[in-house]
């Protein structure tokens, strides 16, 4: 059931990755273990409030009526239970600020989440969520969410200790997540799942594995954002076996996609990837397509990230089996234009994970030379025979391309028969209509 | 970008130590008095603050003695919660029934279902000296259901709405003869709604048919209980348990693995784990008819089960129960790696044995 295209015999690669290896462990040094526990503000400050008014908060979600709206004043609440705000209308839950109003799920005892929403027409605006031991904020079969000036994030040092998602919206239409920060999630900081018509916008991520996620999901917008010092800065997947089972188009622009280069911690450190996907991200990745459908990248600033600006794969690069009913693995219809990428000097793609090990190893550069664009060149052999007519529908239209590093590789003969490419113009001079339609959401 | 130094680490590792101190001593114990509270009318406007003004039960509260309308029901399986015992009692507004449509019962509004959680203080001898923790009502009101929670006094003679759940000690001694001690907590009301839930509705767990669709033993006889239920005139449509499905006890040891293995994670999982349920997100389903492996999670990667994957690849490893991220789950009494996710304080050793069991025997 497992294809056998590429990762998973790990023997084969290691034995390739030594006739490089003593050249990269001088220069492992600079680039290993990239960590951060930065806060956008102390919330230890604030004044911790009683019982009572941590329980009048309580019975506010659990009482609350449609059209109201629950304001929660300044203060650090310690909750030892969830809030759940479950099926309501037009609620609005408003806190006196992102540094001000700060709940605190460090003694939860229970529960998936810290907030949980169920409802139409929901706002939650200006406040703070820390350490929830699972999710943050979590959203679900919601039609009309609306997240702004919400920080969630975890305060642990010793970040394996951190939960899954800060902001997650999953199972929802017409999603608006504005103005927000998410940071050190053990997976993605802003991850928006199952869903469509959605904007994330002018919101900051960083620390997290992911910084923002848009995942099995149609009609999404991703711009104005700051995603850096992450594993992985933007992320659009789709994997198997889900209820909705294959997204289709995302178009992210204008953002800065920063130095992610932090380690991946979605897996304790020296433990390798599990069955989560997130945990094969190298570190050092500014935007990774898997089995993407309809992705335009565009008037992004993609910049110090180790491994590669942007990462263009399909499902198949997981070793994971690719069989589900729906859902196809390849990553098709992309176009990728006008950004702009930087390479610091002296950083080493990562070595961690086996897509890090690929690109140092193989790419059409030489050992250990960081990439701006890869293709994993894994095509429908049902489409087309080779790969010189585009069958995936991959367009790459960047100024001065002739200077950036693409890599294009070959993985369709088994790890021995590795190949890289620098052929950038099978992928050029064309063009792919993403079209997304978030105009619903102006009314949010 | 900065690294984590011994010093930084060492000031959170107290900070989160003096934070544990401190929350140790406000932690609220279950004192549910009833002192404060006035004296309350059964006038037909639920919820009521105590449980006694229902007149659910005669004599004595704490003996659960059903009065003549409220009638005991026992599921074939149980939904584990950290060993408590339950009973459970069906109370149908005089003059109206339950009606079974299709495979499903339909109950009329004014319907409460009653569930005590207890523990005895030796299981060895279950029907001696017993505490009750908490009762939950599921009272079907004209838009649905809705869960109230109503937390026991120390005395046990009185219940207390308490909808923003509670945290108390339960020491028992257990069926091995070991002294046990559980930091039990109360769900708050919206958190029931994390498993009573089918597409964002809230809905009973146990009162299908079938879970109810076996014999119990009545004291004069044995009968199957939706029998009774139309014999004592609450429900019509039964035609009979041969036209129904009809659960195993997963605790039956004559029944094969696979069937009780199927039992076990429909009562514990399938409320969330169902197309219908919060879990859904996760495509895996665990109703007790699944067929397709990918949905019973066999060799199926996790979507977002974020540190409750371990170091594991799949669900369900066939063959391999300990690298399955199913066991792995069931094992851990970590809040964001548990499951399930409420109700669980401590591990269902048994269980895990049956589903160690039930994978162990997955052709690999």
């Amino acid at each position: 059931m497992v294809t056998t295209l590429f990762p998973q015999t790990q023997n084969t690669m290691r034995k390739s990755l030594q006739t490089v290896f003593v050249l990269l462990v001088s220069l492992a040094a600079f680039s290993c273990g990239s960590s951060t526990t930065e806060q956008s503000f102390d919330s230890s400050r604030l004044t911790r409030m009683s019982q009572e008014e941590v329980e009048k908060v309580v019975e506010a979600f659990i009482l609350a009526e449609d059209s109201s709206t629950i304001e929660i004043p300044e203060g650090f609440y310690e909750l030892s239970t969830q809030l759940i705000l479950d099926n309501r209308k037009s609620v609005t839950i408003k806190g006196a600020g992102m540094d001000k109003t700060v709940l605190s799920f460090r003694n939860l005892k229970s529960g998936g989440e810290g907030v949980k929403i169920v409802g139409n027409h929901i706002t939650v605006e200006d406040l703070s969520i820390e350490d929830a031991p699972g999710d943050g904020l979590k959203a679900q079969h919601s039609d009309g969410i609306t997240f702004r000036r919400v920080n969630v994030t975890w305060t642990n040092g010793d970040k394996s200790k951190n939960g899954t998602y800060a902001i997650y919206p999953v199972q929802c239409k017409n999603v608006l997540i504005d103005e927000c920060i998410a940071s050190h999630s053990k997976d993605a900081g802003i991850y928006v799942g199952q869903s469509e018509n959605i904007i994330v916008k002018n919101s900051l991520a960083f620390g997290n594995v992911a910084g923002i996620e848009i995942e099995n999901s149609d009609n999404a917008e991703v711009f104005g954002n700051t995603a850096r010092d992450n594993s992985g800065g933007i992320l659009v997947f789709n994997l198997p076996g889900l209820p909705k089972s294959d997204g289709k188009g995302t178009k992210i622009y204008d953002n800065d996609i920063l130095n992610n280069n932090h380690e991946n911690f979605a897996t304790p450190l020296g433990d390798g990837p599990n069955g989560n996907t997130v945990t094969m991200i190298p570190p050092g990745s500014g935007v990774v397509l898997l089995a993407a459908k309809e992705v335009e990248i565009f008037n992004n600033r993609i910049h110090n990230n180790k491994t590669t600006g942007v990462a263009i794969a399909s499902y198949q690069v997981t070793g994971f089996p690719t069989d589900a009913p729906n859902w196809s693995p390849y990553t098709t219809d992309v176009f990728v234009h006008d950004n702009s990428y930087e390479r610091k000097a002296l950083s080493i793609p990562d070595l961690s994970r086996e897509l890090g090990q690929l690109i140092s190893v193989h790419n059409a550069y030489g050992p250990a030379k960081t990439q701006d664009i890869i293709y994993d060149g894994i095509w429908d052999t049902g489409l087309s025979k080779t790969i010189d007519s585009n069958p995936m529908r991959v367009c790459i239209q960047e100024k001065g391309m002739e200077n950036l590093h693409f890599t294009r590789f070959y993985l369709m003969d088994g790890e021995d028969n590795i190949e890289s490419f620098k052929d950038y113009q099978l992928f050029q001079n064309c063009k792919v209509d993403v079209t997304t339609d978030v105009s619903a959401l102006a009314g949010l | 970008m900065e690294k984590m130094n011994w010093k930084a680490c060492a000031l959170a590792a107290l900070a989160a130590l003096s934070l544990l101190a401190s929350c140790g001593k406000n932690e609220e114990k279950a004192q549910a008095s009833a002192s404060p509270l006035p004296e309350e009318a059964p006038d037909g406007k639920y919820p009521y603050k105590r449980l006694s003004t229902y007149g659910f039960f005669e004599g004595e509260l704490k003996a659960l003695y059903p009065a003549e309308e409220v009638v005991f029901y026992k599921p074939a399986s149980s939904l584990f919660t950290d060993y408590a015992l339950k009973s459970r009692f069906v109370s149908v507004p005089a003059g109206e029934k339950a009606s079974i449509s299709g495979q499903q019962i339909d109950f009329p509004t004014g319907t409460i279902l009653i569930k005590n959680f207890y523990y005895p203080a030796d299981f060895r001898k279950p029907e001696g000296e017993r505490r009750i923790i908490e009762t939950r009502l599921l009272i079907h009101e004209a838009d649905g259901w809705q869960a109230y929670p109503y937390l026991w006094n120390e005395e046990q003679t009185e219940a207390v709405l308490k909808v923003v759940g509670a945290e108390t000690e339960v020491k028992f001694v257990d069926a091995n003869g070991k002294d046990q001690i559980i930091n039990y907590l109360v769900p708050n009301k919206n958190q029931c709604k994390s498993c009573h839930n089918q597409s964002e509705t809230m809905a009973p767990i146990g009162v299908k048919i079938q879970h109810l669709n076996h014999a119990l033993d009545y004291g004069a006889a044995k009968e199957n209980q939706l029998a009774h239920w139309q014999e004592k005139g609450i429900l019509e449509g039964f035609e009979g348990s041969e036209a129904y499905p009809a659960m195993i006890n997963y605790e039956d040891p004559s029944q094969s693995i696979t069937d009780r293995a199927m039992a076990y994670l429909d009562i514990n999982c399938s409320h969330c784990h169902s197309a219908g349920g919060p879990a859904s997100t996760s495509g895996l389903f665990l109703t007790f008819d699944q067929s397709d492996p990918l949905k019973l999670g066999i060799n199926k990667t996790p979507v977002a089960a974020g540190k409750g994957a371990g170091s594991f690849t799949f669900d369900v490893a066939p063959g391999k129960p300990d690298e399955s991220i199913l066991t792995y789950r069931m094992r851990s009494t970590e809040v964001g790696v548990a499951m399930p996710e409420l109700g669980r304080t401590t591990i269902h050793e048994e269980g895990v044995e049956l589903i160690r069991a039930w994978i162990q025997s997955l052709p690999q």
